[in-house]
C-alpha cells in the first residue's frame, strides 16, 4: 500500500516526459510570469526548461548547499556574488540580463502624480512601505536612492520595512501604508495601487538581474543555449512586455 | 485546472509522508511510552525538534544531507535516486515535520493502555513484538490514528522546509503552501485566495477528524 501511494505521488508529480531532461533554472520569484512566457517561446525552438522560483537569497543558499541547479537568474547582484564567492559559477558565463527601476506606488483611490521624489515628503505620506533596508534588496535600493537625494534622514522614521517588494505593495493595496517604494514591474498587475513616480534610470540606483551558469551543471551546452536565448531579441521583447528592460547598453 | 492539480499533488504527498512516518513513528511512540533505555530523553528531544526549530533550518539541514555533496545524497545518487528538487523531497520534508505530531499523540495513547495487560502477556511468555501487535497497538489505535491525521494535517501546510529542499518548481514540486506563496508574490491574489480556501477546508476536516478520534480514545 505504501509503495502504491508513493507511486501515485510520482505519477501525479512527475511530468511524465521521458524526452530530454529539461535544465533546472533557479530564478527570482518576481520573474515568474516573464520567464514562464520566455520558456514557452524557447520550447518552440525545442528546448526544455523547468523553473525553481524563490527569493534570490534562498535560491543562492540552495545552490551553495549543493542543490542541482543549471542556471541562476538573481534579482540582485549581491546574491549572485554569494554564489560566485563560493566558486560555484562557471567562469565567463555571468551576464547582466535585465534592468529594473524603482517606483513609488500610492493607493488607486488617492492617486497622485509626482513632479519629483521630493513630493514624497508631503506629510500626507505618514507611512511609507518598502523592503527592509537591512536585508531585502528593494529596501536596500530605496535607502540608497533616498540618501542620494538627501531625503533619507527626513523619511526614515516613516519607513515601514516589509519582507519583499510585493509585501510592501500589498500594504498600500490594503490601505495600511500611504505609499510604497517598489519595483516598476510590481505595479504592472496591481489594480488597487497606482504609479505616482518612476525613478529615472539616470538618477536611480543601478538595479540589475544577473544570470550565470552554475558550475556543477551536467548540461553545459543546454544551459548556455538557454542563456543565449534569454539575451536574444525574442526574449527581450517578452521581457519588455512584462516591464523589464534589457540590461545591455 | 491548476488549483486541483496542486491540491491533488499536495494531498498525495501528505498521505505518502504520513505512510512513511507511520512505522518508525509508532515504534518510537511505544518505546518512549513503555521502555526505559539509555538515551531515551535524547531520542525524545530529537524527535520533537522539527516542532520547534524554524522550518527553514530543518530544510537547510535536509538539503545539506540529501544534495549531491551530502552524505545521504551521495549514496542515493549511486543507486540513481535523486531527492532534492523532486517530489521525494516534498514527501521527505513533510514526513520529518509531521513525525513529532504522530509520535507525541501516539505516545499518549500507549501510556493510557493499562500496563497490567502487557505485564500479564509477558509473564505468560509472549515476546515484546507480539505484545505490541496484539495488545498495545489494538488498544491504542484511536490515538495512533489521531496522530497520523495530525501528521497529515501538518504535512499539508508544510512550507519552510519544502521550499528549501524541494523548491518551487511548477508542475513538479509545487504544493498548496508553496503555490500560495508564489501567487501572492506575483500579485495573483485571486488564485492565491482560491488555494487558501482549499487549504482551510482540508485542514479543517483533518483537525476535526483528529479531535473526534482523541475524544473517542479518552472515553
Amino acid at each position: 500500500m505504501l509503495w502504491g501511494l508513493l507511486l501515485a505521488v510520482a505519477v501525479a508529480g512527475g511530468q511524465g516526459t521521458p524526452a530530454p531532461k529539461p535544465i533546472t533554472v533557479s530564478a527570482a520569484v518576481s520573474l515568474t510570469d516573464a520567464l514562464t512566457a520566455v520558456a514557452a517561446a524557447y520550447a518552440r525552438t525545442g528546448g526544455g526548461v523547468r523553473f525553481n522560483f524563490g527569493a534570490s537569497n534562498v535560491l543562492a543558499r540552495q545552490i551553495v548547499n549543493g542543490a542541482p541547479v543549471d542556471l541562476f537568474v538573481s534579482a540582485d547582484e549581491a546574491q549572485m556574488d554569494v554564489v560566485a564567492a563560493a566558486g560555484l559559477l562557471t567562469e565567463g558565463t555571468r551576464i547582466d540580463l535585465l534592468r529594473n527601476q524603482l517606483a513609488v506606488a500610492v493607493p488607486s483611490d488617492r492617486p497622485r502624480l509626482f513632479k519629483s521624489i521630493r513630493d514624497l515628503t508631503d506629510p500626507a505620506f505618514r507611512r511609507i512601505a518598502t523592503g527592509d533596508p537591512a536585508a531585502v534588496p528593494v529596501g536596500v535600493y530605496a535607502q540608497r536612492y533616498l540618501e542620494k537625494e538627501g531625503l533619507w534622514a527626513l523619511l526614515q522614521p516613516r519607513i515601514i520595512p516589509a519582507g519583499s517588494a510585493r509585501a510592501a505593495l500589498a500594504a498600500v493595496e490594503a490601505g495600511a501604508a500611504d505609499a510604497a517604494i517598489v519595483y516598476r514591474t510590481d505595479l504592472r498587475v496591481s489594480l488597487r495601487a497606482t504609479v505616482a513616480w518612476v525613478v529615472p534610470v539616470e538618477s536611480g540606483p543601478r538595479i540589475l538581474y544577473p544570470a550565470a551558469i552554475v558550475r556543477s551543471t551536467t548540461a553545459d551546452v543546454e544551459a548556455q543555449r538557454f542563456l543565449d536565448f534569454l539575451r536574444g531579441a525574442a526574449a527581450a521583447r517578452i521581457f519588455e512586455r512584462f516591464g523589464f528592460a534589457s540590461a545591455r547598453p | 485546472m491548476d488549483v486541483w492539480r496542486i491540491t491533488w499533488f499536495t494531498v498525495l504527498c501528505a498521505a505518502g509522508a504520513t505512510a512513511v512516518a507511520l512505522p518508525p513513528g509508532v515504534v518510537l511512540a511505544w518505546l518512549l511510552a513503555r521502555r526505559k533505555f539509555r538515551g531515551r530523553a535524547l531520542v525524545e528531544t530529537f524527535v520533537s525538534l522539527p516542532l520547534v526549530m524554524p522550518p527553514v533550518a530543518t530544510g537547510l539541514i535536509l538539503l545539506m544531507l540529501f544534495s549531491r555533496r551530502g552524505s545521504a545524497g551521495h549514496l542515493l545518487e549511486r543507486i540513481g535516486i535523486e531527492v532534492v528538487f523532486t517530489w521525494k523531497a516534498v514527501v521527505l520534508a513533510m514526513a520529518i515535520m509531521g513525525l513529532p505530531m504522530l509520535v507525541r499523540t501516539a505516545r499518549a495513547g500507549f501510556e493510557q493502555v493499562n500496563a497490567r495487560f502487557e505485564d500479564v502477556a509477558a509473564t505468560l511468555g509472549a515476546p515484546p513484538a507480539r505484545i505490541f501487535l496484539t495488545i498495545s497497538l489494538p488498544l491504542a489505535w484511536p490515538s495512533v490514528l489521531a496522530g497520523a491525521v495530525l501528521a497529515f494535517a501538518r504535512a499539508l501546510g508544510e512550507f519552510g522546509a519544502t521550499i528549501i529542499v524541494a523548491g518551487n518548481i511548477p508542475g513538479a514540486t509545487r504544493t498548496l503552501a508553496v503555490a500560495i506563496y508564489g501567487y501572492a508574490e506575483t500579485g495573483q491574489d485571486s488564485l492565491a485566495f482560491a488555494l487558501i480556501l482549499v487549504s482551510v477546508a482540508i485542514a479543517f476536516a483533518a483537525l476535526w477528524t483528529a479531535n473526534r478520534l482523541v475524544e473517542r480514545s479518552a472515553t
